[in-house]
């Protein structure tokens, strides 16, 4: 058995993934149904996501090495570099989470971070909504306990914590404001039940989601 | 009640669970003698003033914390990871 | 009221009033107020109609309808009528709205008026004029203070008879609707930098410092318009009236971004740290809240300071008769004058023991209203107020005291005592009492601050020490810091605002102080009338009276906490709000000791009572709790499956088939088929932790009670976990994926308690060691395949590269493969059914499908699925211990797991599970039993006695953990702790269970009932 692996879907497989929102999400218009929606809820598809968790004091040479073969600078703990679907968010101490487009698009970082750091699939782990709109501060604020105010946080920023009890972790992409939002798996439904019942009354539009 | 976790900021008290005192050590090895694990396990001092605990930052970072905390008032003094007073601690011993 | 308003009226609508109803507002004023008499509100009080106006609460518009009797007391059921016009209200307990919106138990003076609204009042029988229990109060020597601890003491017997269900019947406030509760509630978090508590003349003064300099601000106020007693009053600011102030306050809050207004807003606790709770009455003051609208919402408000501008309660006079319907604090007549434009009374009499009150006579006059008299019990009026008083036509006694009041269900008339001991008789139908106002220094003591006595104004007001200093500072401004007058209001408003701001970070400065016009505070409260006729009460919702608190005195309850306890003082809904500190007076009366002297009362959360809806928010019915749903959901969802709830997971229980009406039928049947040919069962739910690292090998050998490093690689084993007290933590599995990477299973219900452990024992025990956890519960997908044909079925799905025979993947055998062309996967060769079997793992987005290509692979091999419950029968089949014998009572030693111990080495709990309670020969260990009486049906839960032992806690032997009916047998079979079981094979003992009345001679056997050598494991 090989020390890691990435799972990645072959063109040779049948298999259908099914998205963990698949079931839950219906998109189009809901809520409030008056004047243009508050918020825009993108469920996202299967992209990669691993967690590197660094070996103990070796957090600069896995950041030099994600540099020198990626250009992926290691954020500070609550900060994320992220360009388009790809790049890195601090996750937890000398814990990050590297994002990309495929699962299979993390597949080099087992060998080029051997010995500095463990790398763990997680891109089935996560469900992840993308959570935008001019009143997505008002419907997070009824269940995220941290203050999202641009004094407070903004592009860049992170948080790990925990959304109407469901663990959590969310970061914020751009000022319009756009959130990352990504819980367990498992949680999928029950999360989506309160994102979309914390909405209702700002008006939303769920975007189509991928099957997988 | 707001804790600061050194990684994540000032949270809520909900996001953490509670273990207790920071002071006993583990007695390591085949060598420790039960009667000093019974202390390690059982007692603990209940002062009324500062007292460093353990705390989970159990919905953030997953990061054990070590809280100095007043009981006569609950006015935090400082919150420290758990795993760096660990370090300094074995530096020291 | 004018005829053109009338007009108006008559053509608004279907919702106009007619003629008459309107005509039913005898004492509404002409003109003033905060209301639009031109929108009339129709309502109903105990099913009659009447008609209030926009702007109006539930009490101003009962007033202005001439409704005085508006409740009965809880105890002597007496007629009661409004004291106050604030949250502070004792008597005016209603019950709002109708079916499953009906609310008990709100008070009518918070009860924002809307077209339509239902209210009822309370505590009555079987009508408000009519009530039954009106008797009371001709017993009312026996309902004394401390009657519950004397009275219904004997006989005992009578006690649950016939006591406790009568007291249960008289006693309590409002019903409950008894139905589902329709509207929704939320809950909000906010962020602060300041959190101005009032929105009064001082608030509004501590916002606008704080907002100018660009704090952020967030302002609440419990009423449902701003501007606190600056609406009650007539006051100018500047020279103009203050409405204009006010105005333009609100005008330049509202134009800054970072201030945040919450009207409708009570901040009902205090927190450590900086934490607050309030709560907001978004839809109440409506019939129906809009759709997608919450009726409530719950704020948790995180400030870095805080401005406490509460105000003041104003305080009421203690004499016989007191609580006669129209009595009431001056402030609130003020109140139903200048804001609401209602009439308290034709004819007002004024009782005060300060200038205050004198204020009330100018207010009742300009409203068209007479004063019949002004009654000062300080020795001398102030000679200015005097002559206006009586410029008016109002009689003033200086001196005096209310000695006894008359009329049937309101007030008709006063008997004054004046200086001179003579006694003359005031006709009025409404007395206004001034005794005082109280900081409302409640929210200030939630942290266990404590007030100070103040002499200035014979109060208590806030002490130092707010919040645990500057920290978490509060600083209390205005009539809560005990700086009564409205000049001090906006001063120290401003200037407590500037300082919150200041202490944020901010450049703040205190805005201009406003000119106000004067206004006299000179008082000498007066703690009860020396001598009247009748009850004379203190607590108006509790009906303690002065008598009550001599009665304590003379049986020696004097201390504060005592008395309180004793005459339940403070102790309603309203937590003494008008009562607290009239108590405390009589009690330094009646002891020759000062107020101080005697103590005060702390205050606890919530400051008024919040709906358990609130608290609720979106977690309640099927969003009570998140739920976890596994990888094959979808399909079993499909197929009919039966899910049981196994922490927040939704686990199928069984897979019932069309004709399967018992639950047994369906499990037996999946046992049954996986003994016989395959089962496909989901154990996503189990906890699954990836382990890296040199030192891992390391790290898990001093995690787990038995050897770990010497697993090869490729290899699964069986991993105990003990807690560091010697019980049993867990057991779960553990296999070496490669030389420094492990991956550990967990059971469901521990994962997230045994991640917390490893991640304690990395952190804090060993942070030396180059260990790196991951939790991958959620990553993986994980299927038990159980069964003779397993290995057939899983060949249909595992690609054809790799070989599953029995020599490359052995029992405790792992490997990674892949499946359906390509995707990678984990293969354990892990049985917890005793059959040959697998554990499959693949990446959960490929869940679904495993699922589904493995029923299709495994139906021409009789494939189904089964669930918990099948799971459950096969392992107790098996005689595994689960989680009702790893139930933190039991060790390794106990679960027959003690040979599996490591001896050569360091581990948690290895010296503890040695200790002489856990090491006692004579402990319940396992074994299996099963009925002598094979038709006869094991209950989990039941205790073992010996055949000959009368049922006791000395013969207690112990008990049955797991039962299961067993197909495999075809009898119930159990898992049990029982003292030396292990060496008592072949016995019989009882399994008692009374509670189910159940009494079984069952015998101990090994507790691995079916294949107990395994060979079935190995096909």
């Amino acid at each position: 058995m090989p020390e890691t692996e990435v799972a990645a879907r072959p063109a040779s497989s049948a298999w259908q993934p099914r998205s963990p929102w698949e079931g839950h999400a219906r998109p189009g218009r809901h809520g409030r149904a008056e004047g243009a929606p508050g918020l825009i809820l993108q469920p996202r598809g299967r992209s990669g996501l691993a967690l590197l968790i660094a070996a103990p004091g070796r957090d600069t040479e896995l950041g030099n090495r994600l540099a020198a073969h990626l250009g992926w600078s290691l954020p500070e703990p609550g900060r994320t570099r992220i360009a388009g679907e790809r790049g890195l968010i601090w996750a937890a101490p000398g814990q990050w989470l590297a994002l990309a487009e495929a699962p299979e698009d993390l597949r080099e970082l087992d060998t080029l971070l051997d010995g500095v750091a463990a790398v763990t699939d997680q891109s089935d782990g996560r469900a992840v909504v993308r959570v935008s709109g001019g009143r997505a501060r008002e419907a997070l604020a009824k269940g995220v306990t941290v203050d999202l105010h641009p004094r407070a946080f903004g592009p860049g920023r992170t948080a790990v914590t925990g959304i109407a009890h469901i663990g959590a972790q969310l970061w914020q992409r751009d000022a319009e404001p756009t959130y990352d939002i990504a819980v367990a798996r498992s949680f999928a439904g029950s999360f989506w039940d309160w994102l979309t019942a914390a909405s209702a009354e700002f008006g939303y539009v769920v975007e189509p989601g991928p099957r997988a | 009640m707001r804790i600061r976790c050194p990684y994540c900021g000032a949270r809520d008290n909900g996001e953490f669970s509670y273990l207790g005192d920071a002071a006993p050590r583990r007695p390591e090895g085949m060598a420790a003698e039960p009667a000093q694990m019974f202390d390690y396990v059982y007692l603990r001092d209940n002062p009324a003033g500062a007292i460093r605990e353990l705390w989970y930052h159990a919905a953030g970072c997953r990061s054990w914390l070590v809280v100095t905390r007043d009981t006569r008032t609950h006015a935090i003094a400082g919150v420290a990871a758990a795993r760096d007073v660990a370090l300094a601690r074995e530096a020291g011993r | 009221m004018s005829t053109t308003t009338l007009t108006r009226l008559e053509g608004a609508g279907p919702a106009a009033a007619p003629p008459s109803a309107l005509r039913l507002q005898p004492f509404r004023t002409v003109s003033g107020g905060l209301i639009d008499r031109c929108s009339p509100l129709p309502f109903s009080f105990d099913g009659r109609r009447y008609m209030g106006v926009q702007g109006d609460t539930l009490a101003s518009a009962l007033l202005a309808n001439g409704v005085r009797l508006v409740g009965r007391s809880f105890k002597y059921h007496r007629p009661r009528g409004l004291l106050a016009a604030g949250s502070e209200e004792p008597n005016a307990l209603v019950e709002l709205r109708g079916g499953a919106r009906r609310e008990p138990n709100t008070r009518a003076t918070v009860a924002e008026l809307y077209a339509g609204l239902e209210a009822a009042s309370q505590n009555r029988w079987p009508s408000l004029a009519l009530d039954a229990l009106g008797v009371n109060g001709l017993v009312a020597p026996v309902l004394a203070a401390g009657f519950y601890y004397k009275t219904f003491m004997w006989p005992a017997a009578l006690w649950e008879r016939l006591y406790e269900p009568m007291i249960r019947r008289v006693a309590g406030l409002g019903r409950a609707a008894g139905a589902d509760d329709p509207d929704a509630y939320e809950k909000v978090h906010a962020h602060c930098d300041v959190l101005v508590v009032g929105g009064g003349p001082a608030g509004l003064s501590a916002a606008l410092a704080a907002g100018r300099a660009g704090a952020r601000v967030i302002l609440v106020d419990e009423d449902f318009v701003l501007g606190g007693r600056l609406n009650a009053e007539r006051r100018e600011i500047d020279g103009s009236p203050a409405a204009e102030w006010l105005s333009a306050t609100l005008a330049e809050l509202r134009s800054l971004p970072e201030v945040r207004l919450l009207a409708r807003t009570t901040l009902f606790g205090v927190y450590d740290h900086g934490a607050y709770g309030a709560v907001e009455r978004e839809g109440d003051h409506l019939a129906v809240p809009p759709e997608h609208a919450p009726r409530q919402r719950l704020w948790r408000i995180a400030a870095r300071q805080a401005v406490l501008a509460a105000g003041a309660l104003e305080r009421p006079h203690v004499f016989g008769g007191n609580d006669r319907p129209g009595i009431m604090l001056a402030g609130a007549v003020r109140t139903y004058l200048n804001r609401f434009g209602v009439l308290p009374g034709h004819s007002v009499a004024v009782l005060t023991s300060g200038d205050d009150g004198w204020r009330t006579v100018d207010d009742v006059a300009a409203a068209g209203g007479r004063v019949a008299a002004v009654i000062d019990t300080r020795a001398e009026a102030p000679p200015e107020l005097r002559r206006r008083a009586e410029a008016l036509g109002a009689r003033v006694i200086a001196g005096g005291h209310v000695a006894g009041t008359r009329g049937r269900l309101a007030l008709a008339s006063v008997d004054v005592a004046g200086a001179g001991g003579r006694t003359e008789r005031i006709a009025c139908d409404c007395l206004a009492m001034a005794n005082g106002w109280n900081p409302l220094v409640h929210l200030d003591s939630h942290l266990s601050a404590r007030p100070v006595w103040s002499e200035a104004i014979h109060a208590f007001v806030p002490g130092p020490g707010h919040g645990h200093g500057p920290d978490a500072g509060m600083r209390a401004a205005g009539a809560a810091a005990g700086r009564l007058t409205l000049a001090e209001c906006l001063e120290t408003g401003g200037r407590a605002g500037a300082e919150a701001a200041s202490a944020c970070g901010f450049a703040a400065v205190a805005p201009a102080v406003p000119t106000t016009d004067p206004e006299g505070v000179a008082h000498v409260p007066l703690w009860r009338a020396p001598r009247s006729r009748g009850k004379a009460f203190v607590d108006f919702q509790n009906d303690v009276a002065a008598s009550d608190i001599e009665l304590a005195h003379r049986e020696g309850f004097r201390a504060v906490e005592l008395l309180k306890r004793y005459t339940t003082l403070g102790m309603a809904t309203d937590q003494g709000k008008t009562s607290n500190l009239s108590g405390l007076g009589i009690m330094a009366e009646l002891t020759g000791r000062t107020i101080p002297g005697v103590g005060t009362t702390m205050f606890r959360p919530p400051y008024t009572p919040v709906a358990i809806g609130a608290f609720a928010g979106h977690h309640r019915g099927r969003d009570f709790r998140p739920t976890r749903q596994v990888a094959s959901h979808a399909w079993c969802v499909e197929n009919g499956a039966v899910f049981v709830e196994a922490g927040l997971w939704r686990r199928p229980a069984y897979v019932p088939r069309p004709g399967e009406g018992d639950w047994m039928v369906s499990v037996s049947r999946e046992v049954e088929t996986v003994r016989a040919r395959v089962g496909l069962c989901d154990m996503t739910t189990l906890g699954k932790i990836d382990i890296q690292g040199p030192d891992a090998a390391a790290f898990l050998d001093r995690v787990c009670a038995n050897a770990i490093g010497t697993l090869p690689v490729g290899r699964c084993g069986y991993a105990v976990l003990l807690r560091e007290d010697g019980l049993m933590m867990d057991d779960g599995t553990v296999a070496r994926l490669g030389e420094s990477r492990f991956v550990i299973t967990v059971s469901s219900a521990h994962a997230a308690k045994v991640m917390q452990h490893l991640e304690f024992c990395r952190q804090w025990l060993w942070p030396g060691l180059d260990v790196r956890m991951a939790s991958v519960s959620e990553q993986w997908a994980q299927y038990a395949l159980a069964g003779p044909r397993a290995r057939d079925t899983l060949r249909g799905i595992v690609d054809p590269d790799f070989d599953l025979a029995d020599a490359a993947l052995p029992v405790l055998g792992c490997a990674a493969v892949t499946v359906g062309g390509g995707i990678p996967a984990r293969l354990f060769r892990l049985s917890f059914s005793g059959e040959l079997a697998y554990e499959i793992a693949v990446p959960a987005g490929y869940g679904d499908a495993a699922w589904r290509a493995l029923m299709a692979a495994g139906a021409a091999h009789g494939i189904c699925a089964y669930g918990a419950e099948a799971l459950s029968v096969m392992r107790i089949e098996k005689g595994y211990p689960a989680g009702a014998e790893i139930n933190g009572q039991t060790t390794a030693g106990d679960l027959g797991l003690g040979a599996l111990l490591a001896a050569d080495k360091d581990y948690v709990g290895r010296l503890m599970k040695d200790r002489p309670g856990l090491a006692d020969p004579d402990r319940p260990v396992l074994a299996g039993f099963h009925p002598v009486d094979r038709g006869a049906r094991l209950r989990a839960g039941a205790h073992f006695f010996g055949l000959c032992a009368t049922p006791s806690l000395a013969a207690d032997e112990g008990s049955m953990t797991s039962v299961a009916y067993s197909p495999t047998l075809g009898h119930w079979i159990g898992l049990g702790l029982i003292r030396r079981g292990s060496a008592r094979h072949g016995e019989r003992v009882r399994a008692y269970d009374p509670v189910r009345g159940g009494d079984v001679v069952v015998e101990i056997c090994p507790p691995a009932f079916v294949d107990p050598n395994g060979e079935k494991l190995h096909a």
